[in-house]
């Protein structure tokens, strides 16, 4: 087996008696971008943390290139990090503050010079570079904090919600330029966020956390078009999860019974059932709304133009609110209306089927 | 709706001239008279009178300066009260800084527990505390008996009468004003820039000087030139706990007026003692007010 660049091996960390992270394994190629996503208070930052030194694991092993870090001091794992707050050195300048990690390096006068000017361009912050931390806005600071821990060409770049400070369109905006400079630099970064969307746009890989654990491993689209539990399937895009009980299993093809009583069959059971109560989830995208005469009947509670798609939401027969998203070419005729009665239809190979614990 | 109003606000407030400053604040100085006029008669007149008999007794010219600083024991004076004054300063700072840092990390308990006691000292009479320090700082006070009843010393420390005990109870009555200068830069520092140092590549030494020093160097300057400035004429302390070859300043100048009667060489003193604190505050006015500091 070929040696992963970074590997985490079974990191468990306990706060007192509170376990933050329990099971946390995962190995990260050299140059790989990898998102940690997850609800707030999932264990991403502790993971991070471990990464960087601050927080010693109770138990499990971090490998750089097969040696482990632990017991290495922060200052010594050459691991870069941005954080979620601003952490200029605030008595120094913008050049300074780049200038820094190679000061402490004693690295020669020339060297540092040549650095920080190639910095500064890497970041587009030129103009700036006299200036102190507290005349730069936020998004500013977080370039300058980039940039500072890109100087010493660090092994890791770690980054814990550095854009969570800022307005949508200035994050969306670092976004592109925090993928651009991992394309020029080729750095192997890690990266925390809670924003699916920001994790989908940014990353190669998405490491999904719950509950201090890892729910699933895998690029965005995996992640969207095979979900792995039922928190996946909800947390990635939108999704409507329908309590129904497996009639019937042929094969690992499910008959299933939905709350109002009709029944669908064909739907894979992925190995997860035998027979009994369940769910599964649609993705707002794969329902139609039809008149045909098969299908779950509701009635229109909203109805949404949203230029290149129409949303509905949908009210069953048994009171559960159903979205609905539909491309605009795939309309015949006017859409429906609030009010109007509809059925919802799909094809039952689009269903996931997860069961509750 | 709201939103046309809002855009109307901002026009108009662009379109508008600067607002005048308020009239009221340039034309106020009347109600400062009685304080100003207080200051004037009880501060500016005597140290006036002061200046002047420095340089009329017993006659015209600056001999009172010349004697002040040419003649060795007053030297000797000056240079005590510059040794005390630094080491007071220097050995604030040393325990204030990690006494603050205290104060900054530790559970909330814990800090206002200690910040309490801090407060408390400095509101304890004055001369009891001194007094007290008298009776600690005896040789056969508590102090050198439990070093002699440890084995650590055979025979007690001179540490009343000299000026080790000047220092010693000087520091005391000093250190909550460092304390109370570096709290509040201490509970501004964020952990995650120390995190970031270290990150970068710095060392625990290299963290504390390029960092954790200069962030709080305005604190130190503000907390270290106060206890400086009031060292320099402490009287009480040094008269109660220190001998007669660690006369300071202030000690000498209560001496001429009170026992040699030499009016003209005390207010040379005294007026030496004014400029020494003047310049020093303008030195912390130029370098380190918080203000400058916020537009560096
Ligand atoms: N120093 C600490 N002491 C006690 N509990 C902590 C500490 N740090 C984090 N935790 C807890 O560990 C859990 C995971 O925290 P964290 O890794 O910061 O989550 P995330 O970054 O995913 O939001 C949270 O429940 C948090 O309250
Ligand atoms: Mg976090």
């Amino acid at each position: 087996m070929t040696q992963a660049f970074l590997e985490l091996r079974n990191i468990r960390k306990n706060f007192d008696s509170f376990t933050a992270i329990d099971g946390v394994s995962l190995q990260i190629p050299r140059g790989e971008f990898v998102t940690f996503l997850g609800p707030s208070g999932s264990g991403k930052s502790t993971t991070l943390y471990v990464v960087a030194g601050f927080i010693e694991p109770s138990a499990g092993e971090v490998l750089l290139n097969g040696r482990s870090l632990l017991g290495v001091p922060p200052n010594h794992r050459d691991i870069g990090m941005v954080f979620q707050r601003y952490t200029l050195f605030p008595h120094l300048t913008v050049a300074e503050n780049i200038a820094f990690p190679l000061r402490v390096r004693r690295r020669p006068k020339a060297e540092i010079a040549a650095k920080v000017d190639e910095m500064l361009r890497l970041v587009h912050l030129s103009a700036m570079r006299d200036r102190k931390p507290a005349q730069l806005s936020g998004g500013q600071q977080q370039r300058v904090a980039l940039a500072r821990a890109l100087a010493y060409d660090p092994q890791i770049l770690l980054m814990d919600e550095p854009l969570s400070a800022l307005d949508k369109k200035l994050r969306e905006d670092l976004q592109s330029e925090i993928k651009r400079i991992h394309a020029e630099t080729g750095v192997t970064v890690i990266y925390v966020t809670h924003d699916q969307e920001e994790a989908l746009r940014l990353s190669d890989r998405i490491v999904l956390f719950n509950h201090g654990g890892i729910e699933q491993i895998g690029t965005g689209e995996d992640l969207y078009q095979r979900p792995a539990s039922a928190f996946a399937a909800g947390f990635i895009g939108n999704s409507n999860f329908i309590d129904i009980e497996v009639l019937e299993n042929r094969n690992n093809i499910g008959d299933v019974r939905c709350p109002d009583g009709s029944t669908l069959s064909g739907v894979p059971l992925m190995g997860r059932t035998q027979t009994g109560k369940a769910q599964i989830m649609l993705r707002p995208e794969h329902i139609r709304l039809t008149a045909e005469a098969e299908g779950i009947g509701g009635h229109v509670t909203d109805a949404a133009f949203l230029g290149d798609v129409m949303a509905h939401t949908v009210l069953t027969g048994w009171g559960q609110e159903i979205m609905v998203r539909t491309p605009r070419q795939m309309f015949m005729g006017p859409p429906a209306g609030v009010g109007d009665a509809v059925r919802l239809g799909f094809a039952p190979a689009d269903a996931f089927l997860f069961v509750p614990h | 709706m709201a939103d046309a109003i809002a855009v109307k606000g901002v026009r108009a407030a662009q379109a508008a001239p600067p607002p005048p400053a308020p009239r009221r604040l340039r034309n106020g100085f009347a109600p400062a008279v009685p304080g100003l006029a207080f200051l004037l008669l009880c501060f500016m007149l005597p140290v006036l009178a002061l200046l002047l008999r420095s340089l009329t007794q017993p006659q015209w010219g600056l001999q009172n300066y010349a004697a002040l600083l040419a003649t060795s024991t007053y030297a000797n004076v000056l240079f005590n009260t510059f040794a005390v004054a630094g080491l007071v300063t220097g050995i604030s700072a040393l325990l204030g800084l990690p006494l603050a840092w205290f104060l900054a990390v530790a559970p909330r308990f814990w800090s206002q527990l200690v910040f309490g006691i801090v407060i408390l000292s400095m509101w304890t009479n004055l001369l009891a505390r001194t007094y007290a320090w008298m009776v600690l700082l005896q040789d056969t006070g508590i102090i050198n008996n439990f070093l002699i009843w440890t084995g650590i010393i055979q025979n007690p420390l001179p540490l009343f009468g000299t000026m080790a005990g000047v220092v010693i109870g000087m520091v005391y009555i000093m250190l909550p004003f460092m304390v109370l200068s570096l709290r509040g830069p201490l509970a501004a520092l964020d952990a995650s820039l120390f995190q970031a140092a270290s990150l970068c590549g710095a060392s625990r030494v290299q963290a504390f000087t390029q960092v954790f020093l200069p962030l709080l160097a305005p604190g130190l300057a503000a907390g270290g030139l106060i206890i400086f400035v009031m060292s320099l004429g402490y009287y009480i302390t040094p008269s109660l706990l220190g001998g007669a070859q660690d006369m300071m300043l202030a000690e000498l100048i209560a001496q001429l007026v009170q026992t040699l009667l030499n009016w003209g060489l005390a207010g040379a003193a005294s007026f030496l003692l004014l400029v020494l604190t003047l310049s020093l505050y303008a030195v912390q006015i130029r370098y380190f007010s918080p203000r400058r500091g916020k537009e560096g």
